[in-house]
């Protein structure tokens, strides 16, 4: 099987519950009443994401997903890494995910940056073994030394950056899905977190990327899905050479 | 649809050999029916976490979780002390008493306030990685483990200090411990789960266990109750303390009990179950 997303007719809607609703006050009175009160007890407002969305994607594509603010952007990638499951509709992923939807999720401050290491590594579902070999590497990388000795709380926030770059850029995965480019830390450390990024988007096959800035979407991506009010305005394949001559414009 | 319908996802093929050797089986991939079993069964993860959380509440503190160890003993000690003279009974056999009791009460009252929050608590790692909700419940559960056997140690060698010896039954702990930490899990899968969705059954949780330690026989003995027994012989409570507290103190061991606890386990992990099945995938929505 190869690694592909499927998508069909899918919905997620956010229920709203305002205090009044989600309590258990009013599905007792759903209970004992009925009636009236019933059907507004178990009404309440929902803001929907993402509405029927259809699309596939293959291998090899670099898909860049465009909208403004709350047009289901970010929705979608949570949707992709599992967190919120279709309420209607259907999808089909077949391959590892992994995602860098916020880098510092999960970050203890007290924690020290070697523990912080482990723990991410644990939450994620691997091997102790696995973390252990990974380890020395990310900390390589992350060029922060002896801190890593010391609780995150002490870093700046440039060296939590670089830490928490380093741990959620260590992955392995075949879908990749990313909100924003990620770029950290001064000069020299942000050259070497590009092509460490560069390597992990080349190594995936397929990339999911959602992004405000054009010329990166034209940069990185093959293909562009424009949402707007949770629907998909259009999708469409981009020309590399078009791309190559917009990046370099 | 049926809820795993509507979220297949099939490890890659070539990558099923690969990520069996990186990552544990069905972490990313789980869907309610398999959340419970694919979470207990991944024991370093929250061996590690709850680990993690003690450390973390201790890290600046020089007695630690020794803190709990003095506060057992201040505690047992000055209520033995008052309650062995207001009912009566002879202080060697009953600051034991007491003290186990108070303790594995303290574990499942924590544990059952805990387990409400364990959804909400976790929220902010459920809305960003997927790995099943059972790990955050066994997470609280063992982090109380290990405050409960930073204090049992103590009321143990008060009672050996009172000229108490242990029995073979002793061993029985072990049986009894485990059985205690299963009826919490599912116990904070169950009130997890429905108190992310209402809010209002956490204070309903915390009220019953204020009044459940009145009725079950903690301080007081069962036999003291005379023609009003039922009340301990119905109460689940009475029965889990009993299967940690007759080990102990060597006090004959009864078959009700263990059956009481493990039909629990039974019940306890069949409504878990059935909230995982229907509800695992809406739990991020209600956080």
């Amino acid at each position: 099987m190869t690694v592909h997303i499927q998508a069909e007719k899918l919905c997620v809607e956010f229920p709203i519950y305002e205090n009044s609703h989600r309590s258990l006050k009013n599905t007792v009175m759903h209970l004992s009443t009925g009636g009236r009160i019933g059907m507004n007890a178990n009404q309440h407002p929902v803001v929907r994401a993402l509405n029927e969305i259809d699309f596939e994607i293959r291998e090899g594509d670099r898909v860049g997903l465009v909208g403004h603010n709350g047009s289901g952007k970010t929705t979608l990638l949570r949707v992709l890494s599992g967190v919120y499951a279709p309420v209607r509709g259907r999808l089909s992923m077949s391959g590892r995910v992994a995602s860098l939807l916020d880098v510092s999720m999960g970050m203890d401050p007290d924690a020290t940056g070697f523990e912080n290491i482990y723990l991410r590594g644990i939450m994620d579902g691997l091997l102790p073994a696995i973390i252990r070999a990974k380890t020395d590497e990310i900390a390589d990388f992350t060029g922060l030394g002896d801190y890593l000795n010391l609780p995150v709380r002490t870093y700046s926030s440039g060296m939590l950056l670089r830490l928490a770059f380093a741990i959620s850029t260590s992955v392995e995965a075949d879908i990749l899905v990313m909100d924003e480019w990620l770029s950290v830390g001064d000069a020299e450390f942000s050259e070497k977190a590009q092509s460490r990024l560069d390597v992990l988007v080349s190594k995936a096959a397929i990339l999911v990327i959602a992004s405000h800035d054009p010329k990166l979407i034209a940069k990185v991506c093959n293909r562009r899905i424009h949402l707007e009010h949770g629907v998909i305005l259009s999708d469409e394949k981009l020309d590399p050479v078009a791309s190559d001559a917009a990046a370099t414009a | 649809m049926a809820e795993t319908d509507k979220f297949a996802v099939q490890p890659h093929a070539d990558a099923t050999s690969q990520q069996q050797a990186h990552s544990l089986e069905h972490w990313r991939s789980h869907t309610g029916r398999n959340d419970i079993i694919t979470g207990l069964r991944a024991m370093h993860v929250w061996l590690a976490l709850g680990w993690h959380d003690i450390r973390q509440r201790y890290r600046r503190s020089v007695l630690g979780p020794f803190w709990f160890t003095l506060t057992t003993l201040v505690m047992v000690g000055v209520l033995g002390f008052m309650y062995s003279e207001l009912l009566g009974q002879e202080i060697s056999d009953y600051l034991p008493y007491l003290g186990i009791g108070m303790v594995v009460w303290q574990f499942i009252s924590t544990a059952a306030n805990e387990g409400c929050n364990a959804m909400i608590g976790a929220g902010s790692t459920i809305k960003q990685i997927r790995m099943p909700l059972t790990t955050h419940v066994c997470r609280m559960v063992w982090r109380n483990l290990v405050i409960l056997l930073h204090s049992l140690p103590v009321v143990v060698l008060l009672m050996v200090f009172f000229g108490h010896s242990l029995t073979l039954e002793f061993l029985l702990l072990v049986p009894g411990l485990l059985i205690l930490m299963l009826n919490a899990v599912w116990s904070g899968i169950v009130f997890g789960i429905l108190c992310a969705r209402y809010r209002d059954v956490m204070p309903i949780i915390g009220n019953l266990f204020q009044v459940g330690f009145f009725l079950t026989p903690v301080m007081w003995r069962a036999s003291d109750l005379k023609e009003r027994a039922w009340i301990a012989d119905i109460n689940p409570f009475n029965h889990l303390i009993e299967i940690i507290r007759a080990p102990i103190l060597g006090t004959p061991i009864m078959l009700e009990p263990w059956l009481w606890s493990l039909a629990l386990i039974f019940l306890g992990f069949a409504a878990a179950h059935y909230l995982m099945v229907r509800f695992r995938e809406r739990v991020a929505y209600w956080l």
